[in-house]
């Protein structure tokens, strides 16, 4: 772990040792801000992801901004433990937890704070139960319905049913709804989005009110992400929507222009071998490459043609210049693994330093 | 960071919590001994990259069996800064560093240990020379030769011969030698088009050895990288040393060009969905196994192949009897496709002999990219 690099507010963009993972701070207050006015009248409101920025501090700020629950999503136990520790006060667990040590370290955090988790399998159903009900706490369960993405959640309606009339009847959880999850190709028309957010989401309204028509309550119904955020909140029964790539931003959502690119990784050219090439210090292992290559911020003529482990080859076309020394910015084609290499944001507004903010759920795997 | 259990010494590595990168202590050995191995009675020595596994502990393992020259390589001088704090005393920094910020925080670690590094620019080595005078310390250098990899390194001849003059010139700067890396192999090259590609490209470092020590000009080190080339370069007159990284942990990648050595560091997920009979989901994604330059590959079940990661989830189809495995709660293996790539996700090994745990080796160097 990298405690060793820590600028001081201040500092000069020019300044720091790279490669290094920035934040344009006026870029990402834009961001939050769009979710705060998205938000502002509608019944649904914004649940965070915390697996894209793991940083208490980052969920915090769009608490304070607005358009939110109050509260964030996390895809692990030990993500979850680290947003309660650092002060956040309701956390959904969006992830399956079936192992015996991950449930009583769960069922512990439920006794910190409220804790909601997925479930898609009634056998899961009944470890949460024994564990919460021995510990004396309570936990939250929402019903994950698959919806797209191939992975885990019920299949049909009546599994979904079943499962809610048997988590109703266990001690120690409490049944508060549904979820979904769903991609899409790119749709930069916003009503395109809108009828296939509909279609998309249909399947868990469609969940609720059968289980609703079996006389059970509940209080939440959880879908959505970065590209329906604003066309899911409209959604009649929809009550929280699990955004996180629009803080941060990537090329893959690049057609969302409300939000701005926020974080990039400043590299640093080290080797200029032959005309029309450039060496940069920033490789795989400080920007990933698992949804594409990075693309260079703001220098024309610049683009990245190759990734190695830790360099990364630019190629230069004739007309722009790039000198060893010269610092370059790459903006991620997905940012959550970007951000799951690093220890820390360096928080820069107009070209300073301003915070530094510990990813304190790097790493947080299990 | 992250944030395991630490389950006590003894536990059978498969109720380790997961996902958990897991070193198999045995292998790891037999690995370091067999390829080390090919440099006794040689003239050229290995000097282990510590980049592919960031670990101090694994580090001092190699160095204590024979067949290295003593000396580690790193690629970041973050790395280089871990390595010296855990007593390393003689550094390759097979990179070029250009910045005042980090040559000066070079120069202050050539203060602590014996510090090489990689030049390939006549404007850097002055840099380099003023910074080291001024820090009052001696900086090694080797002239990075482009031999294949298109990335860094002079062009070979005239160009590379003046740049080892000057550097020689300079006050601060001690001319070791020159170093190039050559490229690795892909998963569908043919052994011997490599072979035979490999050799031409050592053999641009060898002449360009031979023009600088023409010119005048002594060269005591001809270093070469990595792992791959290793039974080539030992053959050849003139290499003093192989740069190789990935051999004590071997991953996917080179697993059909050593096939001596065997996967000692692998992903242990657990299963926590079995939603239809064709799949399984794991608890490893991207974010823990790094599959950016491949897929990590499921290992030990017959009809079960790993097809799918996104960032909290692996994908597992099943075929025939398959099917009936890996249910909620299961463990699974995964070897890491490209090691160094995986290893950068976690803090600590969990180092395991015969099936147990052994203790939390941190992988202290996580992380030091700059």
């Amino acid at each position: 772990m990298n405690e060793h690099y820590r600028p001081t507010p201040g500092t000069l963009m020019e300044d720091l040792d790279t490669p290094c993972l920035v934040i344009d701070m006026d870029d990402l207050d834009n961001n939050m801000d769009v979710i705060a006015d998205t938000y502002r009248d509608k019944r649904a409101k914004l649940r965070g992801h915390a697996k894209n920025h793991k940083t208490p501090a980052i969920a915090h700020r769009q608490i304070r901004r607005g358009g939110t629950i109050g509260g964030v999503c996390a895809a692990k136990v030990s993500e979850a433990e680290v947003m309660v520790h650092g002060g956040i006060q309701s956390v959904f667990i969006t992830s399956e937890i079936v192992e015996h040590m991950k449930i009583d370290r769960l069922c512990a955090l439920a006794g910190q704070a409220e804790i909601l988790v997925a479930c898609d399998q009634a056998a899961n159903a009944r470890d949460l139960s024994q564990v919460a009900q021995a510990r004396g706490v309570e936990v939250g369960v929402v019903i994950e319905l698959e919806t797209g993405l191939r992975r885990c959640g019920v299949r049909e309606i009546d599994q979904g049913v079943a499962l809610a009339k048997e988590i109703t009847s266990l001690p120690g959880l409490r049944f508060r709804g549904v979820m979904s999850h769903q991609t899409i190709p790119d749709m930069l028309d916003r009503e395109d989005r809108a009828v296939e957010a509909n279609r998309t989401i249909k399947g868990v309204i469609d969940l609720k009110d059968a289980i609703e028509g079996e006389g059970i309550a509940m209080d939440i119904v959880s879908t959505g992400e970065t590209w329906s955020y604003d066309v899911a909140a409209e959604i009649p029964g929809v009550t929280e929507i699990q955004g996180g790539s629009y803080l941060m931003m990537e090329t893959h959502y690049g057609y969302m222009t409300e939000f701005h690119y926020a974080a990039k990784i400043l590299s640093t050219v080290i080797s200029t071998p032959n005309p029309g090439l450039a060496i940069g210090d920033a490789g795989v292992r400080a920007v990933s490459s698992i949804s594409g290559m990075p693309t260079v911020f703001d220098r024309p003529g610049v683009s990245v043609e190759s990734l190695d482990s830790d360099h990364s080859v630019f190629k230069v076309e004739s007309g722009a210049t790039l000198k060893v020394g010269d610092q370059v910015l790459l903006i991620p084609a997905q940012q959550d693994a970007m951000v799951s290499r690093w220890d820390r944001f360096i928080g820069l507004r107009k070209g300073k330093v301003e915070v530094v903010w510990d990813i304190q759920a790097r790493g947080c795997h299990n | 960071m992250e944030r395991p259990i630490f389950q006590p010494v003894g536990t059978p590595v498969e109720q380790l919590d997961t996902p958990a990168l897991v070193l198999d202590l045995d292998v790891m050995e037999r690995n370091i001994h067999i390829f080390q191995g090919y440099f006794t009675d040689r003239a050229a020595k290995a000097r282990p990259v510590v980049t592919s596994h960031l670990c101090p502990q694994i580090a001092r393992r190699q160095l204590a069996v024979g067949g290295t020259n003593g000396g580690i390589a790193v690629t970041t001088l973050g790395e280089a800064e871990v390595f010296a704090n855990a007593g390393f005393a003689d550094i390759l920094l097979a990179n070029e560093v250009v910045t005042v910020s980090k040559i000066r925080r070079l120069c202050a670690l050539a203060g602590q240990t014996s510090i090489g590094i990689a030049v390939d620019n006549p404007d850097n080595a002055r840099q380099l020379s003023s910074g080291a005078v001024e820090m009052g310390v001696e900086l090694r250098v080797l002239i990075e030769i482009e031999a294949g990899m298109g990335r860094c390194g002079i062009s070979p001849g005239v160009k590379a011969i003046k740049l080892a003059q000057k550097v020689s010139a300079l006050p601060g700067l001690k001319l070791e030698g020159i170093m190039g890396s050559v490229p690795g192999p892909k998963g569908d090259d043919d052994p011997s088009e490599h072979d035979a590609e490999t050799r031409a490209n050592l053999q641009i470092v060898l002449d360009t050895k031979e023009s600088i020590e023409q010119s005048g000009v002594g060269v005591q080190v001809v270093s070469v990288g990595g792992t791959h080339c290793y039974a080539q370069a030992v053959q050849m007159p003139g290499v003093t040393e192989v740069r190789a990284g990935r051999y004590p942990l071997m991953d996917y990648r080179l697993k059909s060009f050593l096939p001596e050595l065997k996967p000692a560091a692998k992903i242990l997920a657990s299963v926590i969905s079995h939603p239809i009979e064709a799949m399984a989901v794991l608890d490893a994604g991207h974010k823990s196994t790094a599959p950016d330059q491949g897929r990590p590959v499921l290992e030990g079940l017959e009809g079960g192949s790993a097809t799918r990661f996104s960032a909290e989830h692996g994908i597992v189809d099943l075929e025939g009897d398959a099917q009936k495995q890996l249910n909620a709660g299961d463990k699974a293996w995964l070897v890491p496709y490209e090691l160094g790539a995986s290893v950068n996700q976690y803090d600590y090994f969990r180092a395991a002999k015969n099936g147990k745990l052994e203790g939390f080796w941190p992988i202290s160097a996580r992380g030091r990219l700059a």
